[in-house]
């Protein structure tokens, strides 16, 4: 009925939507009644039922129809925000949030019944609460004239109807007029309703729906439909339910308005465009986008690539001509080598705006995190005040994707771990709430994400302790460590502090698996603690995975790319400093061991190199550190990485490769699966 | 030498074969299969990859690995010359090149012409052919690329564990 392109674009206006509905129950939760958070719940809220119901998801429209009629009570100021009422919310937006699984085909099945019946109840009780007026008076059926189909139509109702518009709906007005002899008003109306929903969607009506249904209206009531049937159907099938005594149908023409045109790409406006209108709300800006399939950049960074090649190719080419001709192409050769060099300068700036396109604000993740704040400090009994800088940061979409895991994982852990109880604190003579701050900001070509908790932080020594007990590390070697390579300790498969096993961060994901994550995606993560004032997770992470700076080596007569982020330094050693232990090569550097290992064993390789002067890159992952014996050094470059492709799948110690100026292929050597390949840590407890 | 696919309605009754030589004997492989040929290219060695992957190419900014078929078969291997090829070819979602010494036609083979293959030919077991064709009284042998491209695993898993063992 749908096509995928549809649903896909519903889906991700939901994601949207759901993430609005969050966001302002915790202005609510925080602010008290805000109008203007209230408002935009609505209106999500409103957005969803109307698109949910016009795809036949009715169990999505009738939740939403609910938490509607709930925050119509909240914006009437008829009822208070209040914590079970939060919660109850929330409970409703996780169901949402399942329903939505439900549709991608999740296997999980959804029952609405009971937030149902708990968003009644609060609806009830508002319905009781009365500040300044009676409800009973405002929801007084008298109000529609009858004789006229049209009423009016709010804001938000509009966006539902340019919305079904969009998708090939018309939307009328509806007044339906009972024989003033009716007895049964309610089940007549209810059978009408009925009549309605065949024939498509109601999605506003006078007197609101339930009074209708209850039977709190005179003889006429009037709807909104959305439906694809002509009006005189409408009017015919209506006419055919008993005591209708009387039927008019008027289509609605919605007057282009001033932000119809952002409005009716429902799909297209992305999270940027609705931070952009908030902050700014007096003028409503219409940025227009388009949702681009991530694989058509991916294409057009292809082709950029394409077009760098090409450049170098002309430009050697040109020499190629010069040589040939002699001076007398001088001229020829000046404008071939201007064409060349606008060129590239050309595919420079293009490569720039697609890395730009591919570009997301860290919000994307950042923006989950409040809520998951708030419901682990509610079960953990912990006061946190939660602080997030820096979501406007711009990261690259695939490292967006990865970098959620590892962020809950360190946020979990702070909450857990780090930040006492209120009354500890006080006993501590801290603030009863603790802090805990998510910061993104950018570093030169690298994006700075740190996780930083006021908690009770990490003691060193008790680090060696646990991992001498856990015989991670021998007590010789832990006693040498110094503190920071202590606080590292905590990254190492199979260690966790914390003997019981915690609901909360203790799924069996350790640190172990926050660093690899990290790692995955080229990143570093580094951890600082004061003991009894807290702890700081600082990762490192590039903008983009498209493109790394490589240091670029030559073995035998090959290129091998090693990323940069990897590469501690590079030192020139002679042959005699290489010392043998059992079989390993090792040499000092700077009194410390350093194992080797040549690049040609690795590769099974020749080797061009030189025998008295060799070139070591020294690599560096987590605390691990290998010297790798090149060739020679080439120096840096910027790359552009690509995969293998699935019919080689994963090779041992490689990455991808990239492809160099001249068209040539170059390999990315995968740093992580080289070290641990090698076993260092063998060789460096055989070396100390 | 490009070739659009389904540029033509092929009569079902023949197929048509992209004709090339290895070690001197004439092989066919359907023609749906073959996205491209290109000649002799500087082809970056991939270590640590099965035996007969000669490493990969950059096909217009793509990466393609290449297969040398005469080590895929263990045939004696050929030199490289400048009738060579690479034969770029579409099977099962992936792009692959393989080396062949030489393409010389394109031909339909009637389907009646193609006999099952003996249990082994010139070297190659029959699991990995389609079977054999006569055509102008040449002997042309029809490969199952499928077979060839994708059922090495098993044997190179087997080799290293040999190997390792």
């Amino acid at each position: 009925m749908f096509s995928d392109e549809e649903i896909s674009v519903f889906l991700d206006e939901l994601e949207e939507k759901i993430q609005v509905l969050n966001e302002n129950i915790l202005v609510l939760e925080r602010e008290g009644g805000s109008q203007e958070a209230l408002q935009e719940i609505f209106r999500a809220a409103h957005t969803i039922k109307g698109s949910s119901a016009v795809m036949g998801y009715e169990k999505m429209a009738s939740l939403t129809h609910e938490i509607e009629n709930l925050f119509d009570h909240m914006r009437k100021g008829l009822l208070p925000v209040s914590g079970p009422l939060v919660d109850t919310l929330f409970m409703a937006f996780d169901t949402l949030q399942t329903l939505r699984d439900e549709i991608i085909g999740k296997d999980v099945s959804v029952d609405i019944e009971q937030v149902v019946a708990r968003l009644r109840q609060f609806q009830e009780a508002g319905s009781v609460y009365s500040p300044d007026e009676t409800p009973e008076v405002g929801r007084k059926p008298s109000k529609p004239p009858a004789a006229n189909a049209a009423g009016t139509l709010e804001e938000v109702d509009e966006d539902v109807i340019r919305e079904a518009e969009a998708k090939g709906f018309q939307a009328y007005w509806v007044a339906i007029e009972l024989d003033p002899g009716c007895q049964m008003k309610s089940v007549r109306a209810f059978l009408v309703f009925e009549t309605l929903q065949q024939m498509g969607e109601v999605i506003k009506s006078e007197p609101p729906a339930e009074d209708i249904q209850e039977g709190k209206f005179d003889t006429g009531f009037r709807v909104v439909l959305l439906t694809c049937e002509d009006p005189d159907r409408i009017r015919n099938l209506l006419m055919t339910v008993s005591e209708v005594a009387k039927v008019e149908v008027s289509h609605i023409k919605l007057a282009a308005g001033p932000d119809f045109q952002e409005q009716s790409a429902p799909g297209a406006q992305g999270e940027k465009t609705g931070q952009t209108v908030r902050a700014e709300h007096n003028e409503v800006k219409t940025v227009q986008t388009v949702r681009v399939d991530v694989q058509k950049l991916d294409t057009l960074m292809n082709l950029v690539g394409e077009l760098v090649i090409d450049r170098t190719r002309l430009n050697r080419f040109a020499e190629i001509f010069e040589g040939r001709f002699g001076s007398g192409s001088g001229d020829m050769v000046e404008t071939m080598n201007e064409i060349s060099s606008h060129l590239g300068q050309v595919a420079g700036d293009l490569q720039e705006q697609i890395m730009k396109a591919r570009m997301l604000p860290v919000a994307q993740v950042f923006n989950r995190f409040p809520r998951m704040v708030r419901d682990l400090a509610q079960k953990l009994n912990k006061e946190v005040n939660f602080i997030v800088e820096g979501h406007e940061t711009e990261l690259d979409r695939n490292v967006i994707e990865i970098i959620g895991d590892p962020l809950i994982h360190l946020i979990r852990n702070a909450l857990d771990h780090g930040i006492e109880g209120a009354e500890d604190r006080v006993r501590l003579g801290k603030p009863r709430a603790g802090v805990l701050k998510l910061k993104a900001s950018y570093m030169e070509n690298h994006i700075i994400i740190t996780v930083q908790d006021d908690g009770r932080g990490m003691d060193p020594a008790r680090l060696r302790a646990k991992a001498v007990e856990k015989g991670l590390v021998d007590s010789e070697v832990a006693q040498r460590m110094s503190d920071p390579e202590a606080l590292n300790l905590i990254f190492m498969p199979g260690f966790s502090t914390v003997t019981e096993v915690s609901d909360l961060s203790g799924r069996g994901v350790g640190m172990d698996i926050v660093r690899n994550h990290i790692e995955q995606i080229n990143g570093i993560v580094d951890v600082t603690s004061v003991p009894g004032a807290g702890t700081t997770f600082t990762i490192k992470l590039p903008l983009t995975l498209a493109i790394i700076r490589a240091l670029m080596v030559e073995l035998g007569n090959e290129q091998f790319a090693f990323p940069l982020t990897n590469v501690v330094e590079t030192i020139s050693v002679r042959a005699e400093e290489i010392k043998k232990v059992k079989h390993s090569e090792v040499i000092l550097v700077r009194g410390r061991v350093l194992p080797l290992v040549r690049l040609s064993d690795i590769f099974e390789r020749e080797s061009n190199a030189e025998m008295d002067r060799l070139f070591v890159v020294v690599l560096g992952i987590g605390e691990k550190k290998v010297g790798v014996i090149v060739d020679k050094l080439l120096g840096e470059l910027e790359i552009v990485i690509k995969s293998l492709g699935d019919y080689l799948g994963k090779v041992p110690c490689l990455s991808g490769a990239t492809i160099l100026g001249d068209g040539q292929v170059a390999l990315i050597v995968d740093v992580r699966s080289l070290v641990k390949e090698i076993g260092v840590e063998e060789a460096v407890y055989a070396a100390s | 030498m490009r070739m659009a696919k389904g540029e033509k309605q092929i009569d079902s009754r023949e197929n048509q074969m992209v004709i090339f030589q290895l070690t001197e004997q004439t092989y066919g492989i359907n023609i749906d299969a073959v996205y491209e040929i290109i000649r002799m290219e500087a082809i970056t060695r991939v270590p640590r990859t099965p035996h007969f992957v000669e490493g990969v190419i950059n096909l217009r900014g793509k990466i393609i690995p290449v297969i040398d078929l005469c080590k895929r078969f263990n045939l004696p291997l050929a030199e490289r010359t400048s009738s060579s090829r690479i034969i770029i070819v579409d099977v099962g979602g992936n792009t692959i090149g393989m080396i062949v010494d030489g393409v010389s036609e394109v031909l339909r083979v009637p389907l009646e012409s193609i006999e099952p293959p003996p249990p082994m030919i010139h070297g190659i077991d029959a699991a990995y052919l389609r079977g054999i064709a006569i055509l102008d009284s040449r002997l042309v042998i029809l490969l199952n690329l499928e077979k060839i491209l994708y059922e090495h695993e098993q044997n190179e898993l087997q080799r290293f564990e040999i190997e390792t063992a």
